[in-house]
């Protein structure tokens, strides 16, 4: 897909990355209403932009997901009460924690993409604080199956993070 | 250290990037890691992955998935073509405007022209346009004739024949003598006139012919036919 010019690139692009757009809008905006009209504006933007995009510099998921990172700062400054300190000066919302929100949605996402096993583990283990033993228990199987799992859940949490664009 | 002690200790990697092994336990695998180059590697890479976990919401990680709404795709797909037809209609009009601009300038820079030139020339006669009455069906040529001091200038427009097709264009005097004006050759999509100039005086020229696709048509020029300024001469 050299750009997203034509509306056929559009439907293809939705196809494939409409499902993840609209979780991170979810998650971000609190209102599926509003990530509705977030994953909306980010195709159109999308499209009216399609021939800036390049498949050599970036895959469309990350572009996409930039564009909607916009959509939604753009919708937090146009809801946003905020006093204003001069006539001019309106204060800017901080990015930050919106690239927080993106990496904690993506984790989470990750997180919902392993393997069953490996995530009950590490909900139970790190998430719940349960000791290693306790959880084996539960699960009717041996503390050295538990520690093998957290293992390979960091393992294909990190290739779920990779797949979806995430580089450290 | 045996092979299989690596394996034991590799699978513990995982609990020590999350510091959840007993303290006994995590500094015999640091020893090993120490010595080992595979280990440091791998769980250099762990480390990423474990520092990303407390951001995540353990409560948002066990809920389902949410999906779009089903006719979301559609209302975006609606839109886009919404907004595709407008910009096509924009586009459209921006053509159109910039056709007419064009108009407009030529016509300026021919009313300088006439200004500057005409007294020179010291001739008076009005552009003529002239039509090509004998021509096959489906054919069309006419032609805009200015006066000048170096002559004659002769916008041609044809329509109607091949692409491609060389058209050679002159002026006659009423002694049947020939002045060339030129050749152009016809593009289909090319809605365009070709600007042509001869040496004849408008005043002197009786007829103008264009030989084309082996064939000769030729018109009168009538001063009886003449539009005066020539402005308003449109092809379309």
């Amino acid at each position: 897909m050299p750009a997203l010019t034509r509306e056929r690139d559009v439907r293809e692009a939705y196809a494939a990355h409409s499902g993840e757009l609209y979780g991170f809008a979810v998650r971000s905006l609190g209102d599926a209403g509003l990530a509705e009209e977030a994953v909306q504006e980010t195709f159109l933007r999308a499209w009216k932009a399609g021939e800036r995009y390049d498949p050599e510099i970036g895959s469309l998921r990350t572009w996409l997901f930039a564009i909607l990172r916009n959509v939604v700062i753009d919708m937090g400054r146009a809801r946003a009460s905020r006093p204003r300190v001069g006539p001019e000066t309106g204060i800017e919302p901080s990015v930050e924690p919106l690239e927080q929100a993106l990496l904690a949605w993506q984790v989470e996402e990750a997180m919902r993409r392993i393997g069953e096993d490996h995530r009950r583990v590490l909900l139970e283990t790190h998430f719940k604080a349960r000791p290693y033993a306790e959880v084996a228990e539960e699960m009717g199987v041996p503390e050295g199956t538990i520690k093998s799992r957290v293992y390979y859940g960091l393992k294909a949490l990190r290739v779920a993070l990779e797949e979806m664009g995430y580089d450290d | 250290m045996t092979t299989d002690d690596h394996r034991d200790w590799r699978l513990s990697l995982g609990a020590y990037a999350l510091g959840d092994l007993p303290p006994e336990e995590r500094a015999a695998l640091a020893a090993h890691i120490e010595g080992c180059p595979e280990c440091r590697a791998e769980l250099r890479e762990l480390e990423g992955v474990a520092a990303l976990l407390p951001l995540a919401d353990p409560a948002r990680i066990e809920q389902p998935a949410v999906r779009p709404p089903a006719e979301l795709g559609a209302r975006i797909e609606a839109q886009i073509a919404a907004e595709a037809s407008r910009e096509r209609g924009a586009k459209r009009r921006r053509r159109l405007r910039l056709g007419l601009g064009g108009a407009v300038a030529v016509a300026a820079v021919a009313a300088v022209l006439a200004i500057v030139v005409l007294p020179v020339g010291g001739e008076s006669s009005p552009a003529q346009q002239v039509k090509f009455a004998s021509v096959p069906n489906g054919v069309t040529i006419k032609a805009t004739l200015e006066p000048h001091a170096f002559g004659t200038e002769i916008k041609m427009y044809v329509d109607g024949v091949s692409s491609g097709t060389l058209c050679r264009v002159f002026l006659r005097d009423a002694a049947g003598k020939t002045f060339s004006a030129g050749s152009f050759r016809y593009r289909w999509g090319e809605d365009s006139e070709a600007e042509l100039s001869s040496a004849l005086d408008l005043s002197q020229a009786t007829e103008i012919g264009i030989h084309a696709g082996g064939r000769t048509f030729v018109a009168p020029v009538n001063p009886a036919t003449a539009l005066v300024g020539g402005a308003e001469i449109d092809p379309a």
